[in-house]
């Protein structure tokens, strides 16, 4: 066994200096494309935003043509009912949610391979409403007041089709 | 105290006769589950103040005696005397109308992971956060098996398998 020659005997260990210039290049470009990607992407998502909005105006013209031609939709990813801007305004009101049990319900929709269930119940008083709770495979809880006296009765929309169904139940 | 089990029956027996049902698919195991979960109950040391959690507790016992059964040795050994598992949704008697039972079929046969969720979510109206604690999952999990459980329902339906 010979004796180890050590070198710089007492200071810093002199560690090979291994080029890694490439290495850094590499990833500088990588950076510098991802950066350019998201900002890409960031333009194109606008771009669609614009589009989307468009979209919606165009369809509000479309729909005073063809009121009541709605049906079930997803949301995003998940499922839904689509609601119509127009419906919206003219026979249904968004109202808080009272939890209702389908026991107390008149009617009761449960639709599993859609992703979602309906309650109706007929309102009490004068004007003929019905009051619709949507329960989403998502959690999310929604409910309406329909005024039937303005829903058509060849409705095609999902809640407003409900609502007529709830009134000839109750 | 007589007064307070008999209450307890009526107001749960028959919703966890349906749960256990779904879960059976045989009246007579269905029963046999539900009064095994009220045994339980009142051998239950720690007295349950909140109705909530009453009823979480009772169905989460009446499933958990169920799937018991189910794993048993001799349950998987002998078969139920005069009683058909076909048409078992016609034997759930739920306090409203549903006009889809070839539905409430495909999701009686569905794997437990996701017919108990589909179950309890669509046909006893519970909320995702309250299944998750009656099944002791996460609502993530709970959310999962509604989707995914839709999908097979929507198989069976269509290709008659799930």
């Amino acid at each position: 066994m010979g004796i180890q020659e050590v070198q710089n005997q007492g200071g810093t260990p002199a560690y090979q200096k291994k080029k890694k210039a490439g290495r850094t290049e590499g990833f500088q470009e990588s950076f510098l494309q991802n950066l350019k990607n998201r900002d890409r992407a960031k333009n194109a998502d606008t771009a669609v935003d614009t589009e989307a909005k468009q979209a919606v105006t165009d369809t509000r013209g479309e729909v005073k043509t063809n009121a009541g031609k709605v049906g079930m939709g997803r949301i995003g990813a998940a499922p839904g009912i689509r609601v119509n801007a127009a419906a919206t305004q003219e026979t249904l009101q968004a109202v808080e949610v009272r939890h209702m049990s389908y026991e107390e319900s008149d009617h009761v929709r449960i639709a599993v391979t859609e992703g979602y269930t309906l309650k109706g119940k007929r309102e009490e008083g004068g004007d003929a409403r019905v009051y619709v709770e949507a329960k989403y495979e998502d959690g999310r809880v929604e409910a309406y007041q329909v005024d039937m006296a303005k829903v058509p009765e060849q409705s095609e929309h999902v809640i407003e089709r409900f609502a007529l169904e709830t009134m000839q139940e109750a | 105290m007589e007064q307070k089990w008999s209450y307890l029956v009526e107001e749960y027996r028959a919703m966890l006769y349906r749960i256990a049902f779904s879960n059976m698919k045989n009246r007579a195991d269905a029963e046999d589950a539900v009064q095994e979960a009220f045994l339980r109950y009142m051998k239950e040391e720690k007295p349950i103040q909140n109705k909530e959690h009453e009823k979480a507790w009772l169905i989460r016992t009446t499933i958990h005696i169920c799937l018991d059964i189910l794993k048993s040795g001799w349950y998987q050994k002998t078969v139920p005397w005069n009683e058909s598992f076909e048409n078992a949704a016609k034997h759930i008697y739920l306090p409203y109308q549903v006009r889809d039972d070839e539905t409430l079929e495909a999701v009686l046969q569905l794997p437990v992971h996701y017919r108990n969720p589909i179950y309890l979510f669509y046909y006893e109206d519970y909320t995702i956060h309250e299944i998750a604690g009656i099944l002791n999952e996460k609502e993530g999990t709970i959310k999962t098996r509604l989707r995914r459980g839709r999908e097979e329902v929507k198989k069976i339906l269509t290709e008659g398998r799930p």
